[in-house]
């Protein structure tokens, strides 16, 4: 599709604005959609709707959130924390995000902090240059 | 499914802040989807406790004028980690300006002193009969038993 890094960023700026009621300048690629954005549960299903809207493609929720597949396989997560096993799917279902400080601490209740806007945007870019 | 998110208030001052709890159970119906192998009380509702939370502190402060107060506006919500159950979720909720018909207010939910989530909340606040003169038994209705519910909440 051609389109640069900063192009996609600026749909994501629009889309997550439209989807959470946050300012542009809260939109940050650092910033994390849960934390900092506020987005909850159906907040995602949402956000996943208007990515496909804005760039013409499918997604399927997984792809960019997989945590609910992951979350209720006991061997993936276990006592609240990723297993290896747990890790090794987010890593191959998310390689679009880095999660190596999540890793120190792989705890249920963080998982939040890896879905950034940055994510989301290499996300996109991978999914464009292979279309 | 009853709609309170919050089960006990456990200080007030009136035209100024109000704390309130919730103890989340794993009896709560929507617990079952959300989610099945990590159950943790949606975000929403979360933000409800504190909308419930506001319009109390609103209720005690105006002395029931209005058996209306609806969520305006949920600015900068921040979730930070989640309530399973079993855990208690303390909401404090500091008034900014309560104003006759609206008001706003700071607020923010805390598990074990690990804060849950922040938002920044406005209310708008009105009679029924203020549209429609016939309504204004239906107010006094809602108001006796927001009064009655008031008398639970704050045992």
């Amino acid at each position: 599709m051609g389109m640069s890094r900063d192009e996609i960023f600026e749909k994501v700026q629009e889309v997550l604005t439209d989807a959470l009621g946050v300012d542009d300048d809260e939109v940050t690629e650092e910033a994390t959609l849960m934390g900092d954005l506020g987005a909850e549960s159906i907040d995602f299903l949402d956000i996943v709707f208007r990515l496909e809207k804005a760039f013409d493609i499918k997604i399927a929720r997984e792809d960019l959130f997989p945590a609910e597949s992951i979350m209720n396989n006991d061997e993936l997560v276990h006592d609240g924390k990723f297993t290896e096993k747990g890790l090794q799917e987010l890593r191959d279902k998310m390689p679009h995000t880095d999660i190596s400080d999540f890793e120190k601490d792989p705890d249920i209740n963080k998982l939040g902090d890896l879905f950034t806007v940055k994510a989301i945007i290499n996300y996109l870019e991978g999914k464009l240059q292979a279309a | 499914m009853k709609f309170i998110l919050i089960d006990k208030v456990l200080s007030i001052e009136p035209g100024r802040e109000i704390k309130a709890t919730k103890s989340v159970s794993l009896a709560e119906e929507y617990l079952g989807d959300h989610f099945p192998a990590f159950p943790v009380l949606p975000g929403v509702l979360l933000l409800q406790g504190l909308i419930e939370s506001a319009s109390w502190l609103v209720r005690e402060t105006e002395h029931f004028a209005h058996s209306m107060i609806l969520l305006e506006q949920a600015r900068n919500v921040k979730y930070k980690s989640f309530g399973a159950p079993g855990s208690q979720i303390e909401y404090t909720v500091k008034a900014k300006t309560i104003e006759e018909n609206v008001s706003s207010f700071a607020a923010a939910g805390v598990i074990d002193e690990q804060e849950i989530l922040t938002a920044k909340i406005g209310l708008r606040h009105f009679n029924l009969s203020e549209k429609d003169s016939a309504m204004a038994t239906i107010d006094a209705k809602i108001i006796e038993s927001l009064k009655e519910r008031w008398k639970l909440l704050k045992s």
